[in-house]
Formats: C-alpha cells, sequence, structure tokens
C-alpha cells in the first residue's frame, strides 16, 4: 500500500478490506433510536496577552492593567486586565491592584455545572475595589459574604490551577 | 463611563415597510427525542404556512421565498455545525442564500432583525425566520455548563459554571438597593406559570403560588429554582415579507414598525457607571435623586440602548400607554423587574410596581407575558425571540384562541386542554413590543409591532 511519507493510519486495512474498531455506540433507546456520542477533546486555551494576570496569582500578586497614556478617558485600573484600552485601543501597563475591597454582591453555588472544580456551597462575590473602574467575580474562600463586608485577597500559590480559582477572598 | 459621540445614537429606520405574515412553532418539552431537529423545523414551517389563514398555499409560499435566517444559539447544544444548511435542505430551500445568526439568548430577536433588514433593505421580499434550540442532548449539568460557556471563559466561566448565579448576583444588587419584597418576584413566577397553564405548547404550565415560590429551593440564593426559566427543545418561526408581497400573502400582516439591538459588556462587573440614558418619557429631573451607579448591576444598559433606537424610531413617548401587549425575556424573575425599568414602564428603582400595581396582568395596562413566557412556557434559546413576536402577531391578528383554545391543538401536543383554560385573547390590541435577551445583558432586541388598519 503506497502511503504519503509522515501519513500513518491509526489502524492498518487488512488484506485491503476495512474493518471496524470494535466500538460501540451506546444506546438509550432504540425506537427512536438514541446513540450516546461521548466527547473528550483538549482544548489548548492561550490566556495571550493575559498570561501575567495568571502568573501573577500563582506568585500571589493580583495584576491588573490601566492605560497611562496623557489623554485617556479612565485612568482607572482595569481587573479583569486588558491588553488594549477598550476606549483607545491603545496598549496597557501591568499595575499591582490592590488586594483589599468590599463585596458588592454575593449568592452562593450550590448546583454549578459539569466541570465545576471547587466545592459546593461556594459563596461566588463581587469585588468592589478602590482604585479600579470595573468590579471582580471571585469567591469567598472562609466566612459568610454580606454585602459591604471587607474582604482581602488570598491566592492559591501552593497548587494553582492556573485559573480564576486561584484567587479567593477572606473577611479582612 | 460611556460618552456617547455622534453616530452612536442615530435612530435606526427602514428603508421600506417590513410585515410579519405567519407563525408556526412546535410544542416545548425539557426533553424531546421522539423527534429529530429537522422534523421540528419543518413542523414549526409547515404550521406557518398552513394554519395562518393565508390566501396562497404552502407550495405558493415556497415559491415566493427569496432569503432565510436561521436562529441556533450554540452549536454546542446540537453538536453540529453548519445546522443551518441541514434545516435548509429539509426545508428544500437550496439552493436560496441563507445565514445564521448568534447572540446568545436574544438570537431570536436578533435573527427577527437580521431578516427585516434584508426586506427592509430591498435585498429580499419574503424571509422565513427559523429557530430552535436541541438542549436535550446532554444532562441538566452539563447543559448549564454549555449555557456558562456563555459567560467570559477567562474570569467568571470556572466560577460555577452557573447562569442562574450570575443573575442572582445581580439579583442580590437589586434587592439590597431597591429594597425590593422577595414576594414581588414571586408573583412574576407565578403569573407566568398560571399563563402557561392555557397554551398548549408550554412546557411548564404549573399551578403554583407564591409561597411554592419563596418554598422551592435557592437555585442560586436569592433565587429560587421557580424563580428559573425552562430550558427547552422545540422549534418557531415567522414569516417576513415587504408590503406588496405581505398583503399577496395574507389580508392581516402585521407591521414590524420598528426593532432595534443595544449591546453591553458580557462580563457584569465590568460595566462602568455612566448617565442614564433618557427614553422620550423621562427628563433627567426623573434620575436627579438617584443614590445608585447606573447601569452597575442593577439594570441593562442594552435593553435601555434598544428600547431608546427603537421607540424613536416608532414615535413611543409612554410605552404603558402605548402598547397593549408586551413579551420580555424573563430568564429570571429579577432580569424582568430590571427589564420593565430598562423600558421605560417604570423610572429606575421602581419596576416593582409595574407588577405590584397588576399592571402586568391579562386584566392590567400592559399584559406582559400572556405566552407563559421563558418561565412558564418555553427557553429553547434559538428559538425564543421568535416564539414571542409569533405570540404578538397572532395576538394582534385577533387570533390568539384559534391557537390555544382549540382541543385539537392540545392533542397534537398529547396534551388535553385544562377544564380551567382561560382565554388570553387581549381587546382589540393595537401595538405590541417584544423583547430579547442575551447573557446577563450582553445583547437585547426591541421590537414593536403595529396591527394593520385600513
Amino acid at each position: 500500500m503506497n502511503q504519503r511519507p509522515g501519513v500513518r493510519p491509526l489502524r492498518e486495512t487488512c488484506n485491503g478490506q476495512v474493518t471496524l474498531d470494535g466500538s460501540v455506540a451506546d444506546l438509550d433507546s432504540a425506537d427512536p433510536m438514541v446513540i450516546q456520542n461521548p466527547k473528550g477533546f483538549v482544548h489548548h486555551h492561550t490566556y495571550g496577552g493575559l498570561s501575567k494576570f495568571f502568573q501573577g496569582l500563582a506568585q500571589g500578586k493580583l495584576m491588573g492593567t490601566r492605560n497611562a497614556n496623557p489623554g485617556a478617558p479612565e485612568k482607572r485600573i482595569w481587573l479583569p486586565p486588558r491588553v488594549y484600552c477598550p476606549d483607545t485601543w491603545q496598549k496597557m501597563e501591568w499595575v499591582e491592584a490592590p488586594t483589599v475591597g468590599r463585596i458588592f454582591t454575593h449568592t452562593t453555588v450550590l448546583y454549578p455545572g459539569a466541570p465545576f472544580r471547587a466545592s459546593v456551597p461556594c459563596p461566588l462575590i463581587s469585588v468592589e475595589i478602590e482604585g479600579v473602574c470595573t468590579k471582580l467575580m471571585s469567591y469567598l474562600s472562609q466566612g459568610t459574604p454580606k454585602i459591604g463586608l471587607p474582604v482581602r485577597a488570598v491566592f492559591n500559590t501552593t497548587h494553582p490551577t492556573h485559573t480564576i480559582l486561584d484567587l479567593s477572598w477572606v473577611p479582612a | 463611563m460611556i460618552r456617547f459621540k455622534q453616530g452612536n445614537l442615530r435612530i435606526p429606520r427602514f428603508g421600506r415597510p417590513v410585515y410579519v405574515v405567519a407563525a408556526g412553532m412546535t410544542d416545548f418539552r425539557k426533553r424531546y427525542p421522539e423527534k429529530s431537529t429537522e422534523e421540528l423545523v419543518v413542523e414549526a414551517v409547515r404550521m406557518a404556512a398552513e394554519e395562518n389563514d393565508l390566501k396562497v398555499a404552502p407550495d405558493e409560499l415556497r415559491g415566493l421565498v427569496n432569503f432565510c435566517i436561521y436562529s441556533q444559539f450554540a452549536d454546542h447544544f446540537g453538536d453540529q455545525l453548519l445546522a443551518e444548511a441541514r434545516m435548509h435542505d429539509a426545508l428544500g430551500f437550496d439552493p436560496l442564500g441563507n445565514i445564521g445568526v448568534k447572540t446568545g439568548g436574544a438570537t431570536g430577536g436578533s435573527s427577527v432583525l437580521a431578516g427585516a433588514m434584508a426586506i427592509a433593505s430591498g435585498y429580499a421580499s419574503c424571509v422565513p425566520v427559523i429557530g430552535w434550540e436541541r438542549m436535550d442532548e446532554v444532562a441538566t449539568r452539563e447543559g448549564n455548563a454549555y449555557i456558562a460557556s456563555a459567560a467570559c471563559k477567562n474570569f467568571e466561566s470556572e466560577l460555577g459554571w452557573f447562569y442562574a448565579s450570575y443573575y442572582a448576583l445581580m439579583a442580590q444588587r437589586y434587592l439590597y438597593e431597591y429594597k425590593v419584597p422577595r414576594d414581588t418576584l414571586a408573583r412574576i413566577a407565578v403569573k407566568n406559570h398560571t399563563y402557561a397553564r392555557s397554551s398548549p405548547f408550554a412546557q411548564g404550565a404549573q399551578q403554583i403560588t407564591e409561597k411554592d415560590v419563596l418554598a422551592s429551593d435557592f437555585a442560586s440564593d436569592p433565587l429560587t429554582f421557580l424563580d428559573c426559566c425552562l430550558m427547552s427543545t422545540g422549534a418557531a418561526c415567522i414569516f417576513l415579507a415587504d408590503e406588496e408581497t405581505a398583503f399577496k400573502i395574507t389580508d392581516q400582516p402585521v407591521r414590524l414598525t420598528a426593532m432595534a439591538a443595544g449591546s453591553h459588556t458580557l462580563r457584569t462587573a465590568d460595566r462602568r457607571d455612566m448617565e442614564v440614558l433618557l427614553l422620550p418619557n423621562e427628563t433627567p429631573e426623573t434620575y436627579k435623586d438617584m443614590e445608585h451607579e447606573w447601569p452597575s448591576f442593577s439594570s441593562f444598559l442594552a435593553a435601555r440602548m434598544a428600547a431608546y433606537l427603537a421607540y424613536n424610531a416608532a414615535g413611543v413617548k409612554d410605552p404603558v400607554q402605548e402598547f397593549d401587549l408586551l413579551e420580555t425575556h424573563d430568564a429570571f424573575t429579577i432580569s424582568d423587574i430590571q427589564t420593565y425599568e430598562d423600558i421605560g414602564l417604570r423610572p429606575y428603582g421602581r419596576g416593582r410596581e409595574f407588577i405590584e400595581s397588576g399592571d402586568a396582568y391579562y386584566e392590567g395596562k400592559l399584559p406582559t407575558n400572556l405566552s407563559g413566557g421563558l418561565l412558564g412556557a418555553m427557553h429553547s434559546v434559538g428559538a425564543t425571540g421568535i416564539f414571542q413576536i409569533s405570540e404578538i402577531l397572532w395576538q394582534l391578528q385577533g387570533k390568539w384562541a384559534k391557537y390555544h383554545a382549540d382541543p385539537r391543538m392540545w392533542k397534537r401536543f398529547g396534551k388535553t386542554k385544562p377544564k380551567d383554560f382561560r382565554n388570553l385573547q387581549v381587546g382589540n390590541p393595537r401595538r405590541g413590543c417584544a423583547v430579547s435577551h442575551a447573557g446577563t445583558g450582553s445583547h437585547v432586541t426591541v421590537a414593536i409591532l403595529d396591527k394593520v388598519t385600513s
């Protein structure tokens, strides 16, 4: 059989005859016929220019960005950070954001969607930080949430998940 | 801070009139394994062609079509990219041009807007807008993960993979800022579940009380499960046409007088405060004592923007007085109250009065979500905005009972018309409004429809 160099079929044909690999689509129901199509693909997702934020979490730092250009209409820190200023499309600069704030609003995650990596109940909070023009969605890893409650950031630096879950807050 | 510049607030206008001539839909179910997506779509389109008292036979209607719009929120759910091509083929519309539209929960509204643009520009003269969502291939917690994929995946999705929680954050803040009793939210759920009992298409017809809503488990505090919309599988379709074609098809076209879109950041928390964009029924005086920042977590700038543009385009001065019926995107009871304010039914902070006053009920000044809405009837995402406009079409045509009261319609979906069925046809309605909404307010469309009087 002629093969293109470097291309190897996953399964070789036997005597030129195509054979199935033996795996079976599981049936939920025969009529109507409902089959199972499992998915297990891995997405290789880049944080791109925002990598510094997630690297910062692993180092115990809360990194935001701000537009330092003269004439920038928004001088405050953006958190979540942005590589480019949405008001001017100019490149932002990285700065360390304050690690204290207040709870702006909250709820509790009890029935998370399938890929959730943390335990429940998980108090979800939105944090208001002085000098930051946005709020920041996060969770309270200790204590009971209440609007106005002062909180401070804590970082999961020992076994980082490399996700936003590496940042959480506790009562200050 | 958003500062509008010249051009940003231009009032959209259609180059020529746009009409809705027919509508069709399936019933909506949590699981619908009996039918493939193509079957659901063909059945909705057939109903539009065969059961709207049209002057043309279904085959003639097909012959008038020159462009199609397909409306599906998430390729994830159907597990089929380019599903548009499958539906187009199943409907036998090849080789006509078509496009698929995607703007989250507002996909249905945006699809109607795209169809209207095609008609209004003269590009097309007859356009079916066809929507569906196949939400039953995965388990509910996997479905919730897919829906939460419509939050920011870097900074939000990992925090719960659950949209109800993202709305609960808004609910908690809104209740704190405006001291709204929890019971008021419950009344919205009761109202819409009750109206759903008179719809053969509805998935969530339930006889419930405010007490039931408050006593049901928290989905995410302060929202209980009965404060949250359904997850549905089904399809809906409307046909849009220009004036000449519309009157060729039906004696009762309804005019889509104006339609507009607005948007705001996907992440609720990224919404910087700004001055309130005023609707025609508001003045700076209305908000001189406003205590809280706007739009923040309590308001949807996208809905305000869409209402601002659509109201100015249609000449709406006072929505409660001028609209005879309204379909809102009541994905959550809290977002319904927020929307009342965004579209000017009450000033900001006073949305509760729209429900508490009785205005929102069948007997009230502006009956809202007589269809049962997303809480009571359906949220088959790509179909939802089209379902809303279908219900308004039939109401404005005075034909609501034809589609809801006939026991054969109930039988078609394996149901029995309930003994306490209520005729929810509004008396001589002239103008209706539909609000289609995505994300935590990332995209919103507002449509204004008028009965055509000769």
